[in-house]
């Protein structure tokens, strides 16, 4: 059809050649020429066909417009929607090889925690951690780290409700994921069953302060179901700080955490925490939490971190200091089975981390004791680490810990070493 | 300890019930578009004081700019920023985040070169540069290169620090690159070889 229209333009074109020319100019011409003449004109008339084709393959229809706008505005939604959802998170894997109890050494898999976020706009955000790891035995196991939902009520304030990472101290809630803890392990007192409570179930009221003269600051204040005590032999063994659906106690926990920031570079923070516990589990079996007397439980925090950002002594740059104590205590009751006497527990640690200038290399340094309510948990740990930083947020852990424990050979008193792969996303 | 606790209780309660008036108050009149733009040299600089306290500084470039916005509220409840500082560093890193289209681009096909209203080297120093190279040009967070070192960047030809400065440049040693115009996107030719002449005499040899 196209050929046939190309061919319409012609004829005219050649019909009007023709009657310009006189008879007895074509008359003289000889038929090759006119032969050849004719060839050359199909030959173009070939290539303004193709040109033509090309031309209709570029242009655009009024269809192809309209789809084109639509999918701008496709776009555009994609770009700017009231809800956004964003998957975070980090694992990792590793090595580990404890001297002095019988330990063979063995490849791991540490753990696996994705961070979902839901978003919508600038008011509200849901965000839940999974913390999901392999037992010895190879099952595998998954708990939720926490699961709140966050409203911004203005600058200075927001609204957090749900299970939450503990604001006591740093560690917890700052520092544990595998990515940004410069080693391979938690500080003894730090991690589950430790002296800081880890996570817990309430209403939280945090926010950053506008600053002052130059002075940041920022708060944390709750109220949660509290923790849970676990008694064994006759003594408090064990906190279950690890955020529970049901304050089994009936009296709920209120603290919180301020920090200040005198330079941009220093931190220093004051955390505590204040309520009733109970005992409920004894020698391994739950037990009556009602028939057991409430006591008192406190916990004290104080933390601190320094990054030496900025210094005329080269070699300095790239330190960075950090310590954390944290004391919690249980009191006595005259009621029920389980152990009468109070108790507590008691860490604190301080780390050295520095980045070699212009190298992807670290060395890190940890020194950490703490002192449990029962013996066989006391643990005094030289923690030693070389890392190396693919990125930000790729490292490789290289770590030996010096530990000493109350009991020889046991778990807390066995050198270990450590290697862990660790990523976070 | 019963005493202590109900007082405790009553003026945290107070506290709380105060902070959620005031705040119910902020943000029944708070203008609701997201995220409202923030300042890029405060984020900048906030950026740089805030993120290193806790973990590696994560590149603009690591994450997408609406993943960004998540990744920034996140933020504002662990590190205790205020929802201006939140805003501020997120400018930052969105702006930060662009890169230019095309993979190679010849020195004339990068920008404007007649920028006749350049603005001072050491203001746009100060305002964009400073975050990370420091006050003294030695680096303000860790990996980042020493300016005054006699042998290091500043000894290279302007053209190519002109090219390395618009187009953004990963330092070995590094935890992240430069983002392209250090991330900011407003500056011209003018203002960069300004920042270039602003470099060499504060610390060039």
């Amino acid at each position: 059809m196209k050929t046939w229209r190309c061919h319409n333009g012609l004829l005219p074109i050649l019909t009007m050649l023709g009657l310009a020319m006189p008879i007895s100019v074509l008359a003289d011409v000889p038929l090759e020429t006119l032969k050849t003449q004719v060839e050359q004109l199909q030959m173009q008339l070939k290539a303004i066909q193709a040109k033509l084709e090309e031309q209709e393959q570029q242009s655009a229809t009024k269809d192809d417009v309209y789809q084109l706008e639509k999918e701008v505005v496709q776009a555009s939604e994609w770009l700017s929607p009231n809800t956004i959802v964003h998957l975070a998170g980090y694992g990792d894997v590793g090595y580990s090889k404890s001297y002095g109890d019988d330990d063979n050494g063995d490849f791991r898999v540490g753990t696996f925690a994705p961070i979902f976020h839901f978003q919508y706009r600038d008011l509200v955000m849901l965000e839940a951690e999974l913390e999901i790891d392999v037992e010895d035995n190879g099952e595998t196991n998954t708990e939720l780290e926490y699961m709140t939902i966050d409203v911004f009520m203005n600058d200075y304030a927001a609204f957090v409700a749900g299970k939450f990472l503990s604001p006591i101290g740093q560690f917890r809630q700052n520092l544990h994921p595998s990515w940004i803890n410069k080693m391979a392990s938690a500080p003894p007192g730090f991690g589950h069953d430790g002296a800081a409570p880890v996570s817990d179930v309430g209403f939280q009221l945090r926010g950053g302060l506008p600053a002052f003269g130059g002075i940041r600051s920022s708060y944390a204040i709750f109220a949660s179901n509290g923790p849970t005590l676990e008694s064994e032999d006759g003594e408090l063994e064990g906190i279950d700080a690890e955020g529970f659906n049901e304050d089994a106690d009936g009296d709920k926990v209120f603290g919180g955490r301020v920090a200040i920031l005198p330079v941009p570079s220093l931190e220093i923070g004051l955390s505590g925490a204040t309520g009733k516990a109970a005992v409920n589990s004894d020698d391994g079996e739950s037990i009556d939490i009602k028939l057991e007397g409430e006591r008192d439980y406190d916990v004290y925090g104080a933390d601190f971190s320094y990054q030496l950002m900025s210094s005329n002594v080269d070699w300095l740059q790239g330190l960075g200091l950090r310590g954390e104590y944290v004391k919690t205590k249980v009191g006595s009751t005259d009621k029920g089975e389980a152990a009468s006497a109070g108790a507590s527990w008691e860490t604190w640690y301080t780390q050295a981390a520095y980045r070699i200038p212009s190298t992807k290399i670290e060395a890190v340094v940890r020194y950490t004791d703490f002192d449990s309510a029962v013996d066989s948990g006391d643990q005094k740990q030289w923690g030693w680490g070389l890392n190396y930083l693919f990125s930000s947020n790729v490292i490789a852990k290289l770590n030996y810990e010096l530990n000493e424990g109350k009991e020889k050979d046991s778990a807390t008193d066995s050198n270990r070493f450590l290697f862990q792969l660790a990523y976070g996303f | 300890m019963k005493r202590i606790n109900r007082k405790t209780i009553k003026m945290m309660v107070g506290v709380v019930a105060s902070l959620l008036v005031s705040g119910a108050l902020s943000s029944s009149v708070q203008a609701f578009d997201y995220p409202v733009p923030g300042d890029f040299a405060l984020g900048a600089q906030q950026w740089a004081d805030s993120c290193t306290r806790c973990h590696n500084l994560r590149g603009p470039a690591e994450l997408r700019d609406d993943q960004w916005i998540t990744t920034m509220f996140h933020m504002r409840l662990r590190a205790g920023l205020t929802g201006e500082e939140t805003r501020n560093i997120l400018t930052f890193i969105q702006a930060s985040n662009n890169s230019l289209p095309g993979g190679s681009p010849t020195k004339a096909s990068l920008i404007d070169a007649n920028g006749t209203n350049a603005q001072s080297g050491k203001a746009i120093y100060d305002q964009t540069c400073i975050a990370c190279h420091g006050a003294n040009g030695k680096g303000a967070i860790p990996g980042v290169p020493d300016l005054t070192d006699r042998n290091g960047r500043l000894s290279q030809p302007d053209d190519v620090l002109l090219i390395n400065v618009v187009r953004g440049l990963q330092s070995s040693g590094s935890p992240m690159a430069m983002p392209p115009k250090g991330g900011n996107p407003e500056l011209s030719e003018a203002d960069i070889r300004a920042v270039i002449e602003y470099l060499h005499s504060s610390f060039g040899p």
